[in-house]
């Protein structure tokens, strides 16, 4: 068994609606994973079904060997989820916080105080064990939900889009504090986002859904030159002029006012820039939103 | 058939009854205050001032004596009630807790369960508290007053699985309004102030189906030492609905956070 986390056909139906539709896909140990998609397109109901929340209406989950219909405990106590939103207790300081959560895994209570001042030290908040919650910076409450989740010292951390809301200084903060947490304890890493540099910065490997389905995944490089050549240009302000057409040197997309060529070869995006002038324009590596945006363009729903 | 109570994990709920001591204990000063100012006026309203009033005796016992159970058992249950409405859906929708504690090994039943056990302790702290005050009222007279923790025990244990139960199933906080108008308008057919049988044939029936009488009936019993047979399936009523209550409650928490 070399997944961490293997998932077979996954269905979930809330009524007539199909959140999740048949989706199978595995998660090696130790990498760090992530789940793409639009708002509504099955993440978070995927990351609930692994959290056990979710009861499947149809298909087959393992997480670390366990089988998610029969031993929820097991998978409960070697999981640590991240959610979305805020959920530290706010009747509680900042220190208790973690010490009451960890009853909840019957940790012995020697080592949950240890446990507590230790990740208190990593997420660089011994100073403020004191304080009340509400006291704190959202920075400061994520990294505490995140030491709340490695308290139990778990295999799989479940992170359900860890950055969203959060300043620029402190989205860098909490990927450098992932990455050394998937170092460090060789920790399975699995997040669900839809920003695409964060997938890109973090993921050994993605998955990309649309509408409860796998539209893509594999390696985000590959992804990208497999989706989009490796160049594009993006050109803003330009819908007054005529779109180059795609031939065998660029694909060019129409993409709101703007104009986007994507090339193997960068001197082929360069030669399309004496059509506009002085409109703005931009010539860099290909991301993973384009891979995005071209996936859903070509997607027939 | 098959019991929601059967999930139950004792040592997790016990986890999360901690976690509301643990905040209980914080707050004990005004969490205990409060239950204890409100029976002092009670007696002073309904014992002095209504029982100046009342000058015929109810089955032998003056109004004060006859009213004290209904005051005792009016403020624990409504401790218990509110703390499984206004108290549950704060922890679930606001605050988001259960969201937190379904993300450990705690499951659903254990989680309602716990929750349930700190209702029903809350309304044993407050029946120690305001005991001596019935005592002092001069409304308990026998020696098995200390007997009146166990029909409140489970009076709090059915109204509070009735109002979590209820709580799962409410989206909307306003919604709390019916169920309070309800619930303070079944307190007035239930004994807590005059004997049930001076209601009309009808409402009898009704306040005999309620289980709150049956657990005032109890309390006063305890509080006077006139136990009758009636006491008897009075007790096997209240045993059942609060196991059916419990189950139920348990249930609609599962179903409410696990979809």
């Amino acid at each position: 068994m070399n997944f961490a986390i293997e998932a077979k056909n996954l269905l979930k139906n809330f009524g007539d609606f199909r959140a999740v539709d048949g989706i199978s896909f595995n998660v090696r140990r130790g990498e760090t994973f992530a789940i793409l998609g639009e708002n509504g397109a099955g993440k978070s109901t995927t990351m609930r079904m692994i959290a056990c929340r979710s009861p499947l209406s149809d298909g087959e989950l393992f997480v670390e060997g366990f089988n998610i219909k029969k031993d929820e405990r097991e998978i409960r106590s070697i999981i640590g989820i991240v959610p979305q939103e805020n959920n530290l207790d706010p009747d509680l300081n900042v220190r208790e916080n973690l010490l009451v959560y960890s009853r909840y895994f019957r940790l012995e209570q020697e080592f949950a105080i240890r446990r507590t001042e230790e990740l208190l030290d990593f997420i660089r908040l011994a100073k403020k064990a004191d304080a009340k919650v509400d006291a704190l910076s959202g920075g400061m409450k994520r990294r505490l939900i995140i030491a709340r989740a490695l308290l139990h010292k778990p295999k799989i951390l479940l992170l359900d889009e860890p950055t969203t809301g959060l300043d620029p200084n402190v989205r860098q903060e909490i990927w450098e504090k992932l990455e050394e947490l998937r170092r460090a304890e060789n920790l399975t890493i699995v997040l669900s986002t839809h920003y695409m540099d964060e997938a890109e910065k973090l993921c050994q490997r993605l998955l990309v859904m649309a509408h409860g389905k796998i539209i893509a995944d594999g390696i985000p490089r590959d992804l990208i030159y497999e989706k989009v050549k490796r160049y594009a240009l993006e050109v803003r302000e330009a819908d007054a002029l005529p779109l180059q057409k795609t031939n065998a040197n660029f694909i060019a997309v129409k993409r709101g006012t703007a104009h986007l060529y994507f090339a193997e070869n960068a001197d082929q995006l360069t030669l399309l820039m004496q059509n506009y002038g002085s409109r703005p324009m931009l010539l860099r590596p290909s991301n993973l939103e384009d891979v995005f945006l071209r996936l859903l363009d070509t997607q027939v729903f | 058939m098959h019991f929601a109570l059967s999930k139950v994990d004792l040592i997790d709920a016990f986890a999360v009854w901690r976690r509301n001591s643990r905040v209980y204990l914080r707050l004990w000063k005004t969490e205990l205050i409060a239950p204890v100012i409100e029976p002092i006026f009670t007696f002073f309203a309904f014992g002095f001032g209504v029982g100046a009033l009342v000058t015929s005796k109810i089955n032998g016992l003056s109004y004060l004596s006859f009213v004290g159970a209904g005051v005792l058992a009016f403020t624990v249950l409504m401790r218990a009630v509110f703390e499984m409405t206004y108290g549950a859906y704060f922890r679930m929708v606001y605050q988001s807790t259960y969201d937190a504690i379904l993300a450990t090994p705690v499951n659903a039943e254990s989680l309602a369960f716990g929750e349930i056990l700190w209702a029903v302790t809350k309304g044993i702290i407050d029946t120690l508290f305001i005991l001596p005050l019935v005592i002092i009222f001069g409304s308990a007279t026998s020696a098995f007053t200390p007997l009146a923790i166990l029909p409140l025990t489970f009076g709090c244990l059915f109204l509070g699985s009735l109002a979590l139960g209820l709580t799962a199933h409410i989206f909307e906080i306003d919604h709390f309004n019916i169920f309070f108008a309800l619930f303070f308008s079944t307190i007035f057919l239930c004994g807590a102030w005059f004997p049930v049988e001076l209601l009309p044939g009808w409402l009898q029936i009704i306040a005999y189906i309620l289980p709150t009488t049956a657990v005032i009936d109890l309390t006063r019993a305890c509080l006077n030492g006139n136990f009758a047979f009636r006491h008897i399936y009075e007790t096997v009523y209240l045993l059942v609905v609060s196991f059916v209550l419990l189950n139920w409650a348990l249930r609609s928490i599962r179903k409410r956070m696990v979809v």
